[in-house]
């Protein structure tokens, strides 16, 4: 501590008091040299002379002495650091292009990461969350079907593994009583759940296991945010009710914070109770999935293992139509990223492909400085420079810059998330939580020090090779001429475009099939058309007869408006996903075993539906107004399924389906029509097979109202939304778009990905382009005096180009090739993006070679047109 | 680096890390002394084995100086030249003590090492 103190009072004051002490210490010490030397007999002057000699080198003895007052490694460092910076303004084009270069590639780096942190690696904000494991029950056809009330009840009474277990769903009700009614989400959800998710009250309580017992009063707990935006922060609300769908819930708690268990905010809690029907029968479903904790130590096998003794035994105590049915069991974290996680593993592969390249690229640019810098380094050498001391000095200044670089690539990444905050798809889990947070800051760090190092072994390796007297003899070929330089820098060349070619043809197959994707046929006509989303309460619509009264007086109303060419409802519009599906079998077929029963979405469709949004019709008619409850059971069903029984799709009319298939209960329809396909799960998605029953047979308060438009469909919203209230105010709107947007929608997470690559194969091309010309333009000044050799010789200008051509042609195929079997590998992952295209698209495949060629053949164009335009004479009298 | 040390150094011996120092406090033990008289005494008493070099010589004394293992001060020597005599501190005692037997007990493993048959 003390010597460290006297360090810094030295290096702050004292250092010239010591300079002086030590001047005048080795001037005594010379004194009784040349007293002794002249006690020898030698002249006063000789003497002095002779004492020096004898003494040695006076200014090592001082440096030597300075350095043991320094703080050596600080202020060395800060020497070095100064060094460096003057080094890198002095060569500012080249900064410039290396800063920028880092910037891209780490930032771009740092940007991706951090969405994929705040994805798949942040832990879940639950208590133990590696620990939670989601449940659902899966069947010979399904896995993660719901799991039915009884089942989770002999579960969570008789499991070993976990130590808690919570049921949950999601709902939507109608909240009336603050102001106009709207449509609010409900977790639906066991007592278990607050514990298991961590949640707790800043007023009132959470539910207890009392709340879960059917006769209990109808109880609520609202989050935060409900509760200070729409009871406007009432803190007198517990005790108070609210109505939802026309019951009224008693207010009992105001959670702390939203435990954000899903993805879409959560107004309030309500407690999941089984209807009279799941509590007594073990296949009534509803949509209850289960949350459980693991007990510490249970692996998730066991803990399944454990679970499906039990459904086994109740198979046998309880027989049903469901004995098959086992547990689905996943860890949560897997259950909320599974669909995403490939989708990051690409970016984050080509975003690191996009670094490699930047990496190249940078060292590719040192090492061109390197052998112009040669002679600078061998001077340095001559004069006493150390191997040591000038690899500390490359090195330094490679950080340097590369902190720089990375420090702007930060930058950039916060700009880049912001950008993803935007453009990102909503239905990825978390991913607006992406921010420039302390892993993500550490990860930055790390990849840009790690780049540094990488970076700066070139300079260093190099530089190893410098051959002093051969550089100081000759003048600009030299070290950098060097068959490892030359190797080094032939390698570049070559992944870089590899590097490229892999990440254009993986931007180009996601490309053709966003394209695909984009142009595919929906199998309806979207444009012109309004998309009127609505759910019922079921107060006052209880009876069939409403919710069917209610939809015929809106369709009529809105027929009516000016601008309106037709109105046709439907259950679930192409593109809305799996709204419902079921099995179904043929009667006049032979029964299929368990296992075979086919599955089919189900959908309804009223007299309008198919001419409204003009789904052609194949075969026979549409639904009609007289497909009436207690009529003749109907339904129309698409192509899919006509085509995988029947030949012709018009052999099916006539023909009857029994929903439910052959061992569940459910009604016999009669086939009257044969509907074309639509996309019903996004239009990247090949269309599935499709029922669509008639309204009256199959009452639904959820439908969508269609309505095809003369004019710009969005000029009529506000009408739709009038006429609306006009028929009931008390009505929520869930959506109201234009079958356009509602359509383009199924494709923002394709389009972001794509985007994202699109860009990253950008940056590449442009990465490559400037590595490739840098190598190249270093070939042609190198050989410049060889060139000057053969014109003076007789060359003429195409001879030139042949010869330094080749060399370029030659990397460049080798790139390519690399390039192309790297991309074949590759498709192998695409596999699960790809839509309407083949992976080994040859087209593809073609566009990237050309990029390649064009990439090869701009990046060497300049070096070579400057190869010709090279004076013999002049370059040969500078040699 | 410098030309000194990098000259070849006839068959003189060179020094071990850490032993200067140690060297230096043993020439201080009886008497404070200046640094020519420090290398004076260590080529002597080495029988001209050692040739100390001044810039190793000059950065151990700022060296020990600095861990307080001696004190520098001004004085007049007998032939009326001004010099800078260091001296031993408690502490550089001390510190002789311990490193002379430490040295000790190197010298003698190399010997028996060395010196060892077969």
């Amino acid at each position: 501590m003390r010597t460290w103190w006297a360090k810094v009072a030295r290096a702050l004051g004292r250092r010239r008091n010591l300079a002086n002490e030590l001047e005048q210490e080795m001037d005594a010490h010379l004194q009784f040299l040349t007293d002794e030397n002249v006690e020898r007999g030698m002249e006063p002057e000789e003497a002095r002379a002779a004492a020096r000699r004898e003494f040695g080198n006076m200014t090592r003895v001082r440096e030597r002495s300075y350095q043991s007052w320094q703080f050596p490694t600080i202020e060395s460092l800060f020497q070095d650091v100064r060094y460096a910076a003057r080094g890198i303004w002095k060569a500012r084009v080249f900064s410039l292009i290396v800063i920028l270069t880092l910037a891209v590639g780490i930032g771009a780096n740092t940007a991706i990461f951090s969405a994929m942190y705040a994805v798949l690696l942040k832990p879940l904000p639950f208590p133990s969350g590696e620990r939670l494991v989601w449940f659902g029950e899966s069947s010979a056809k399904a896995s993660g079907i719901s799991v039915t009330w009884l089942n989770f009840d002999h579960w969570r009474k008789e499991n070993h593994s976990f130590e808690r277990m919570a049921g949950f769903e999601k709902a939507d009700f109608t909240l009336t009583g603050h102001g106009p009614a709207v449509l609010t989400r409900a977790g639906v959800v066991t007592n278990e759940f607050f514990g298991l998710t961590g949640s707790r009250p800043i007023l009132g309580r959470l539910f207890t296991a009392s709340d879960d017992e059917p006769q209990s009063a109808a109880t609520v707990v609202v989050s935060n945010a409900f509760w200070s935006k729409t009871l406007s922060a009432d803190p007198q609300i517990i005790g108070k009710t609210i109505t939802l769908n026309g019951s009224s819930y008693i207010v009992v708690g105001v959670l702390a914070r939203d435990p954000r268990f899903w993805v879409q905010p959560i107004d309030y809690y309500l407690p999941l109770r089984p209807s009279a029907a799941q509590a007594s029968r073990r296949d009534a479903h509803g949509g209850m999935h289960v949350l459980a904790l693991l007990k510490p130590g249970v692996t998730l096998a066991q803990a399944r293992g454990d679970l499906d003794t039990l459904m086994q035994r109740l198979a046998e105590a309880d027989p049903g139509p469901e004995d098959d049915h086992r547990v689905f069991a996943e860890f949560l974290t897997e259950q909320r990223t599974g669909d995403v996680k490939h989708v990051f593993a690409l970016l984050m592969t080509s975003v690191c492909l996009v670094l490699i390249l930047a990496c190249a690229n940078i060292g590719g640019l040192l090492l061109i400085r390197m052998t112009t810098r040669a002679r600078e380094i061998a001077i340095r050498t001559a004069i006493g420079a150390g191997r040591s001391r000038l690899a500390r000095l490359l090195v330094t200044e490679t950080v340097l810059i590369s902190l720089v670089g990375g420090g702007l690539g930060i930058l950039m990444a916060g700009f880049g998330l912001r950008a993803i905050e935007l453009l990102g798809p909503p239905d990825i889990p978390r991913l607006s939580e992406a921010s420039l947070n302390l892993p993500v800051l550490i990860f930055a760090t790390g990849l840009t020090l790690a780049v540094a190092l990488v970076c700066s072994l070139v300079p260093v390796l190099s530089s190893g090779k410098v051959n002093l007297f051969i550089l100081l003899k000759e003048s600009s070929t030299g070290a950098g001429a060097s068959r490892i330089g030359h190797v080094l820098r032939g390698g570049l060349v070559i992944s870089e475009i590899a590097v490229a070619v892999v990440l254009l043809f993986t931007s180009g197959i996601l490309l053709r099939s966003l394209w695909a994707a984009e142009t595919v046929n929906p199998g309806f006509e979207p444009g012109h058309l309004l998309a009127l989303e609505l759910q019922l309460p079921p107060l006052p619509y209880k009876s069939e007869g409403s919710i069917l009264d209610f939809y015929r007086r809106l369709e009529a109303s809105l027929r009516t408006q000016p601008g309106v060419e037709s109105v046709g409802a439907v259950n679930c519009p192409p593109a809305a996903g799996d709204c419902n599906d079921w099995w179904y079998s043929l009667v006049e077929r032979p029964t299929l075993s368990r296992d075979d029963v086919p599955l089919t979405l189900l959908n309804i469709a009223d007299a309008e539906y198919f001419r409204t949004v003009r789904i052609p019709l194949i075969a026979g008619r549409a639904l009609s107004d007289d497909d009436a409850a207690g009529r003749p059971a109907v339904a129309v069903i698409n192509e899919e399924i006509a085509r995988t029984w029947w030949k012709d799709p018009r052999s099916a009319l006539g023909q009857h389906i029994k929903v439910g298939g052959p061992y569940m209960k459910g009604p016999v329809v009669e086939i009257v029509g044969v509907a074309a396909d639509v996309h019903q799960y996004g239009l990247d998605i090949s269309p599935a097979p499709e029922i669509y029953f008639p309204p009256a047979q199959r009452v639904d308060g959820a439908m969508v109202v269609m309505i095809r438009t003369t004019g710009n469909p969005e000029s009529m919203i506000a009408t739709v939304r009038q006429t609306l209230i006009s028929i009931d105010g008390n009505v929520p709107i869930q959506s109201l778009r234009t079958a356009d947007a509602w359509l383009g929608s199924t494709l923002v997470q394709r389009r972001f990905t794509t985007l994202l690559l699109v860009l990253f194969a950008g940056i590449a091309v442009i990465l490559a382009g400037i590595g490739c010309y840098g190598v190249f333009n270093y070939w042609v000044s190198c050989r410049r005096q060889e060139i000057a050799i053969r014109m003076a010789l007789g060359a003429g200008t195409i001879a030139i180009l042949r010869r330094t051509g080749r060399q370029a042609a030659r990397l460049g195929a080798i790139g390519l090739a690399a390039g192309l079997a790297g991309s074949w590998g590759a498709s192998r992952w695409l596999k699960s993006l790809v839509f309407g295209v083949s992976t080994h698209d040859p087209v593809v495949y073609c566009s990237a070679a050309l990029a390649a060629f064009l990439i090869v053949l701009v990046s060497a164009s300049v070096p070579l047109w400057r190869a010709t335009q090279i004076d013999p004479i002049e370059t040969l009298h500078e040699a | 680096m410098s030309t000194v040390e990098n000259l070849p150094n006839d068959d003189k011996l060179e020094m071990l890390q850490g032993a200067l120092e140690v060297l230096i406090l043993r020439s201080l033990k009886l008497e404070a002394n200046h640094a020519y008289g420090i290398s004076q005494f260590l080529q002597q008493q080495s029988d001209s084995e050692f040739l100390v070099d001044n810039g190793s010589l000059y950065p151990a004394l700022q060296r020990l100086l600095q861990r307080e293992w001696i004190s520098a001060k001004w004085k007049t020597s007998p032939n009326g030249r001004r010099a800078r005599y260091y001296s031993l501190t408690a502490a550089g005692r001390k510190q002789l003590v311990k490193a002379t037997s430490k040295w000790e007990r190197f010298a003698l493993a190399m010997a028996k090492i060395l010196e060892a048959e077969g």
